[in-house]
């Protein structure tokens, strides 16, 4: 591996690639590896996209998500015009009336006037970062008439702006993951590393916790949890102790590889280098021992997302996770779960597509990072 | 027998809005939708009554008939009672044989086998839901004071097994079974008007009687509808219940202590791997569970319900002949598949899997069932139920935990307010596809306990306005910066919970939607989507503000109360504290303190004494002040969303246009589903 | 070697004892019991069921004793082979369970064998052809399997093959097989049904075993040995599979311990969809219902299942591979 990335380097300037690469930190070599990894890269930049939607969500979403409306229930999609009749750039939806037809019992939707857009428009209000309390909106109508909207995937049974709604749907979904990771990260290290370090009765004790939270079968160990929550919690506590759940069955994925790399550095010639230079345990650890496997941890904990993402659609489908009125993928992806919607708003299915992406993206982000771990591999 | 009969009709006549008239008044509220073409009239099989044109010879299946040449049933004239009930069959006289498809979900879905052997009941609606027609007795009658009523039951009847039908299996049930203290803990409120319990005595063989201390005028309803003394062994036997008024003296003698002793019982018990005598009798004495168990009705159970398959097959000593003297049923089986989740039930009857299915069918994909009407070979029929809400909004008025709440929730104007504050267009229009009727929880106008037209609309439509000034004029001016009112006692936001359940309709979403409404009047409502067990233990222990339910069944306020009035400790959304010092007689839970439940308690007391009339009027007298109070709020009613969308194979002959939705019609069960039969 | 044995199997003792208890705990987490579900039921089917009668009942199932009580009772009468009464079902746990147990098995291993020969292949075909056109394409499918909700998926597919194909809806068996007894006819139409959930519940853990495959077949091929043989001129398939990929299944044959409750669980999810005969929609039913027996039961078999599993692939690695009796010494 080091021969072909010599290689490659040398093609340029190999001399002082040569140089730099021997005194380049880990992070920067994990780095330049990395940055080659053109599918991992951009999985990073679609991330990094995802987690801006989620920071700003109601900037994003059109309508208000909880806004519902008997008279565009199951709307679809609507395509934005981008230019108008006379070929000017003046992008435009055509708005819709429903009403619902006698025999079939379908709500028809007729196509009535040409509506322009516009940007940066006022709407519901919201406070964005939990800071600046606003109503501006990136898209809206210009001067709608009663009953216009803009629904630029289509509504839900309850006639609810589903783009609106997986805005902030990403939010939470992403947040309850990311928690979720954060916690099962401590989780992991916490055990991980006491694990590999003390050894002995302790690493067994661990290693068989470990062993037993995996061989038990997950859904009845959530639907357990999940169903003894108490009854008078809110929402928002339901939220963070969904994330708790999820988190506390995770963790030993991140503690086995904690522990594995913890076991096997401690075998390599560096760390023996500084045992023998005097260095202390602590020392060890974290100047040397932790900085090498900082990468590996990355890459575990974006390969640790997906499974708490899927955890989360799962639950709220076994009807244990979040509940409405909280929006997250898994509740679109509830209200997608039936006939109806399969036949008379197929467009409800749309709700899965940024849970496929970011999976995704978190795969082949924790992909390339594991590959970029290992610079001297 | 002519007089019995006559009884019988004047009875029924005064019992429900019966007439010709209102049968037709009931058939035509359907309204506009009838454009549509899937709401149709009521119909469905008369009982023949007119001797003349009663059958002499009789005719049996050709399986039954095969048997009998073989010796190993006896010839169809012995196994029939000397008058069987005649039924004139909807449309004509069927042919015999074919399967039954259906779907049910579980061991807990038995009410999907009870309903369509419902017929083993002493007395019946018939199809219009407001006649009262004979089953297994021949005559009912009351005496003049009400305070006893004779029972003459059809000589030469016969169980399922062959053993005879006798006045013997009603004192075995009454002595044995209801009045031993391990098997029934407490005496029913059904057989003790006005607190003092009654007797059930067997007079002859073939007669039995109903005697109390007190009038019970209100016996003939209750002994006809879906209660716990009348409603038949196949629902008042299932699973743990011990009641249905008679039972099969010479099979289930074997399991009581009684008829050998303690120990012989738990020995035979322990045999069979039960724990003990009372696990052994509850399973021996369930239909669904036990195809030894002899029955009435037109099927018994051949595999149990707690297998993939519920599997039930034609009872060769049914009592019921059609006009040309044929034994009912016409099917062969009924073949129910275990369904583990209802989107998988409701394409299977899609793809026309299913012969006849009309429970456990979601409204929500009527548009869905229609397109595939062709491609399954079914027609589809929208049944529209007469109870007045289907989503109805307890008010719980026994509540204390949270005094400011408590008090809001006493407060009429505040239930007023709320109610006046839900759009319940949008409502009908997104849940019910507009097929409902928004209003109060009042039960449709062609019942005979409707107070009258104008209760319907009374503080049940739309007026935000109205409902803003309402709640500022009761002192709940001050608002957050989301426009949500705050409380009184500590400036906080004023939060209700809402609690719902994921069962029957989507009511978690429903109230989703309410609360977006109920945003408009500045009132904040969490509402709480819980498991049915959670949910029903919150509303024993008092802990819940509101509670969504339906409020079915109370289209006939007596035979079925709960749902309208805390009277039932078992399902008390609106107050458990009262419901059970009401069923306690006082002795536990708390008495109500407002007036106007005060004064429903002592009418509903007052009304199992009093004549149908009266007591109709009583009924009405209630329903007003209910209405006029808002302790439930109603939303959409008397649509098919509840057991009224109904799938019906194009093969199958003798299915009524419309059926009778209702709790006292035992839905299918009125319809009689004896006389469905298979066209080829 | 027998000291490892022992201790293997001691610890699979000690955690079949945790699973127990964990799974009785949690089947006892919930608020509520079984009566007030049956209370429940009763009154969603309008009956009523007295304070009187409830207390009757508690009193017959034990329920108003302590816990540990009750988790006493149970695990002596599981270790004598009598696994209680279900609640909902009314008879035995072993008889409602009974088939449904055989039909989860043989489903997860229909999946795990779909799972096998989708990723083995792949996995081979990704490591040889590194960054190949292939080895993008396959192994975004196979995400792509992985990331989809398969709960949705299963609707979705079955909802199509409705329309579309007019295939039933569900099950595993054809209607006329239903209550037919086992003929050839019979599995071969169960045979037919098999597909559709196995595939689905396949795909999810597809993915990890080609990525886990690739990953340890292209460690294998850098190692000197592999150098050595093409060094030596030996044709490349000979190089590839005479024993990298024999080395490399060694640490794939270990995931096999892991996969199997992962594709328990999933088969919940996805056998309620498709209505599929299995524990998992009893499982499902059973928690919710509080019906203790038959809960603690599927999840305390579910869970000794995986034990010996990772038991049973634990002893075979010792076997096919010295290096690893060697490290476990």
């Amino acid at each position: 591996m080091i021969a072909r990335l010599f290689g490659r380097t040398s093609r340029a300037d190999s001399a002082s690639a040569e140089e730099r690469f021997a005194v380049a930190s880990q992070l920067q070599l994990t780095w330049w590896r990395f940055r080659r990894h053109k599918l991992a890269l951009a999985s990073g930049v679609i991330v990094i996209l995802f987690y801006l939607v989620a920071a700003f969500a109601d900037f994003l979403a059109v309508n208000d998500p909880q806004d519902t409306d008997s008279r565009r229930s199951f709307a679809p999609p609507q395509v934005i015009s981008l230019f108008d009749d006379d070929g000017s750039f003046r992008p435009y939806v055509t708005v819709i009336r429903a009403r619902r037809d006698p025999r079939t019992f379908r709500m028809v939707f007729d196509q009535s006037s040409k509506v322009y857009l516009t940007m940066f428009t006022p709407g519901y209000n919201y406070t964005l970062f939990g800071l600046f309390e606003t109503n501006i909106h990136l898209l809206g109508l210009k001067d709608p008439q009663p009953g216009d909207g803009l629904y630029l995937l289509g509504t839900d049974r309850l006639g609810r702006d589903l783009w609106s709604r997986m805005m902030v749907a990403t939010r939470v979904s992403l947040t309850i993951g990311l928690a979720g990771v954060i916690i099962s990260l401590f989780l992991g290290i916490l055990l991980g590393g006491i694990s590999a370090i003390y050894g002995g009765v302790v690493d067994m004790a661990i290693q068989r916790t470990i062993e037993i939270i995996r061989s038990m079968p997950t859904i009845p160990l959530w639907m357990g949890l999940a169903a003894a929550l108490p009854s008078d919690w809110s929402v928002m506590q339901i939220y963070f102790a969904i994330t708790v759940i999820i988190a506390l069955l995770a963790w030993t994925d991140l503690a086995r590889v904690v522990r594995g790399k913890f076991l096997s550095l401690r075998e390599e010639d560096f760390v023996t280098a500084a045992e023998l230079a005097g260095a202390g345990q602590l020392r060890i650890i974290f100047r040397h021992m932790l900085p090498s496997f900082l990468s590996h941890i990355i890459a575990a904990t974006s390969l640790a997302l997906p499974a708490m993402i899927i955890s989360e659609t799962s639950l709220s489908f076994l009807g244990l996770g979040l509940r409405p009125p909280a929006i997250s993928w898994g509740i679109l992806l509830q209200d997608a779960q039936n006939i109806e919607a399969l036949a008379l708003a197929p467009w409800l299915l749309m709700a899965a597509v940024p849970v496929i992406v970011i999976i995704l993206a978190f795969n082949f982000l924790g992909d390339g990072l594991r590959d970029a771990a290992d610079p001297y591999g | 027998m002519t007089t019995s009969r006559r009884q019988f009709l004047t009875h029924s006549t005064a019992v429900l809005a019966s007439t010709v008239a209102a049968a037709e008044a009931l058939a035509q509220g359907a309204g506009g939708l009838t454009a549509s073409g899937l709401v149709g009239r009521l119909e469905g099989s008369e009982v023949v009554t007119d001797p003349a044109r009663m059958p002499r010879t009789f005719k049996e299946a050709p399986e039954l008939a095969q048997l009998v040449q073989q010796g190993r049933l006896p010839p169809v004239a012995q196994r029939l009672p000397e008058e069987p009930l005649v039924l004139k069959p909807l449309n004509e006289v069927g042919r015999y044989g074919g399967t039954w498809r259906r779907g049910f979900v579980g061991p807990g879905d038995g009410e999907n086998g009870n309903r369509i052997n419902a017929s083993d009941k002493l007395i019946f609606w018939d199809y219009t839901g407001a006649r009262i027609i004979p089953s297994i007795a021949k005559s009912v009658v009351m005496s003049d004071d009400g305070k006893v009523t004779r029972v003459t039951l059809r000589k030469g009847m016969k169980w399922s097994d062959g053993a005879p039908f006798t006045a013997d299996d009603f004192e075995f049930w009454f002595e044995d079974i209801y009045s031993n203290r391990n098997i029934v803990p407490t005496g029913i409120a059904d057989l003790s008007p006005g607190g003092r319990p009654g007797r059930i005595v067997k007079i002859d063989e073939v007669t039995v009687e109903f005697q109390f201390e007190n009038p019970y005028f209100l016996l003939m309803d209750m002994l006809a509808g879906d209660t716990l003394i009348g409603g038949g062994m196949s629902v008042g036997m299932y699973q743990q219940r011990s009641f249905g008024c008679y039972a099969p003296k010479h099979y289930l003698k074997q399991f009581l202590p009684k008829y050998s002793s303690e120990e012989q019982v738990n020995a035979r018990a322990r045999a069979e791997g039960f724990e003990g005598w009372l696990r052994m009798l509850h399973n021996k004495k369930d239909w669904n569970l036990n195809p030894e168990l002899p029955v009435l009705g037109p099927w018994r159970t051949v595999r149990p319900i707690n297998t993939p398959t519920w599997v039930l097959e034609r009872n060769p000593f049914y009592y019921t002949v059609d006009t040309d003297g044929n034994q009912l049923p016409y099917i062969n089986q009924i073949v129910m598949t275990l369904a583990e989740d209802l989107e998988v039930l409701n394409l299977r009857a899609m793809a026309g899997q299913y012969d006849m299915q009309e429970r456990h069918i979601d409204l929500a994909k009527l548009p869905v069932i229609l397109e595939n009407r062709d491609r399954g070979n079914y027609d589809l029929h929208l049944d529209l139920a007469y109870n007045g809400s289907d989503t109805t909004i307890h008010f719980n008025m026994s509540y204390t935990a949270d005094a400011e709440i408590a008090k809001w929730i006493n407060n009429v104007d505040f239930r007023r307010a709320l109610s006046l504050g839900i759009d319940r267009n949008q409502m009908n229009e997104t849940f019910w596809l507009g097929l409902g009727t928004p209003g109060s929880t009042c039960p449709a106008e062609s019942m005979p306990q409707n107070p009258g037209p104008e209760w319907r609309a009374k503080w049940s439509t739309l007026d935000v306005a109205q409902a803003n000034r309402m709640l500022d004029a009761i002192g709940l001016t001050r608002k957050d910066s989301e426009g949500f009112r705050l409380r009184t006692d500590n400036g906080q936001r004023l939060r209700f919970q809402v609690q719902t359940v994921r069962a029957f309709l989507p009511w978690p979403q429903q109230l989703e939607m309410v609360a977006q409404h109920w945003r408009r009047i500045g009132i904040f409502a969490e509402v709480r989507e819980m498991e049915r067990v959670l949910a029903f233990t919150r509303t024993n222990n008092n802990e819940h503000h509101m509670h969504v339910w339906t409020n079915g069944g109370t289209e006939l306020l007596y035979l079925f109360p709960r749902h309208a009035i805390p009277v039932d400790p078992v399902e008390a959304f609106m107050g458990p504290e009262f419901a059970k010092w009401y069923a306690s007689n006082g002795s536990l839970g708390r008495e109500p303190t407002d007036a106007g439940l005060k004064r429903i308690f002592e009418l509903f007391r007052s009304a199992a004494g009093q004549r149908d009339e009266q007591r109709n009027n009583t009924a009405k007298e209630i329903w007003k002040i209910l209405v006029d109070n808002v302790y439930s709020i109603g939303t959409v009613g008397q649509s098919p969303a509840l057991m009224g969308v109904r799938l019906a194979s194009r093969r199958m002959g003798n299915i009524p246009s419309r059926a009778c939705i209702a709790q006292h019609c035992r839905t299918p069960g009125s319809s009689r589903p004896e006389t469905f039969y298979y066209k080829s | 070697m027998i000291s490892f044995f022992v201790r293997r199997l001691l610890l699979a003792i000690l955690t079949m004892w945790v699973v127990s208890v964990l799974s009785y705990v949690i089947i006892q987490l919930p608020p509520g019991d079984f009566v007030d579900t049956y209370i429940s039921q009763q009154s969603a089917s309008g009956s009523t069921v007295s304070a009187a009668e409830a207390q009757s009942l508690r009193e017959l199932y034990g329920l108003d004793q302590p816990v540990w009580i009750q988790y006493g009772k149970w695990i002596t009468r599981i270790l004598t082979g009598d696994f209680g009464e279900s609640m909902e079902w009314r008879q035995p746990v072993k008889d409602v369970i009974g088939d449904r147990l055989w039909f989860t098995v043989l489903i997860s291993v229909a999946a795990l064998l779909v799972t096998w020969g989708l990723a083995l292949p792949i996995g081979i075909y990704s490591a040889v052809r590194q960054y190949s056109f292939g080895d993008y394409a396959f192994t975004l499918i196979g995400f792509v399997g992985l990331a989809v909700p398969n709960f949705l998926l299963a609707l979705i597919i079955m909802y199509l093959s409705f329309r579309y194909l007019g295939a039933n809806a569900g099950g595993l068996f054809s209607a006329e097989f239903e209550l037919a007894p086992w003929s050839w006819a019979k599995l071969w139409d169960l045979i037919k049904h098999l597909p559709l959930p196995s595939v689905i519940l396949a795909l999810g853990g597809t993915a990890q075993l080609i990525r886990i495959m690739r990953a340890n077949l292209l460690d294998e091929l850098r190692r000197p040995y592999v150098v050595t043989a093409r060094a030596k001129g030996l044709p490349e398939r000979w190089v590839v599979l005479k024993y990298p990929v024999r080395a490399a299944l060694n640490p794939f044959a270990s995931t096999v311990a892991y996969l199997f409750p992962y594709l328990v669980s999933g088969s919940v999810i996805i056998s309620i969809v498709l209505s599929l005969p299995t524990v998992g929609p009893l499982l499902v039913r059973s928690l919710i219902s509080q019906d203790m027996f038959l809960a603690g039961t599927i999840v305390l078999l579910l869970g000794v299942l995986t034990v010996i599993g990772t038991f049973i692939s634990d002893l075979v690695l010792m076997w096919v591979d010295p290096r690893i009796r060697h490290q476990m010494d």
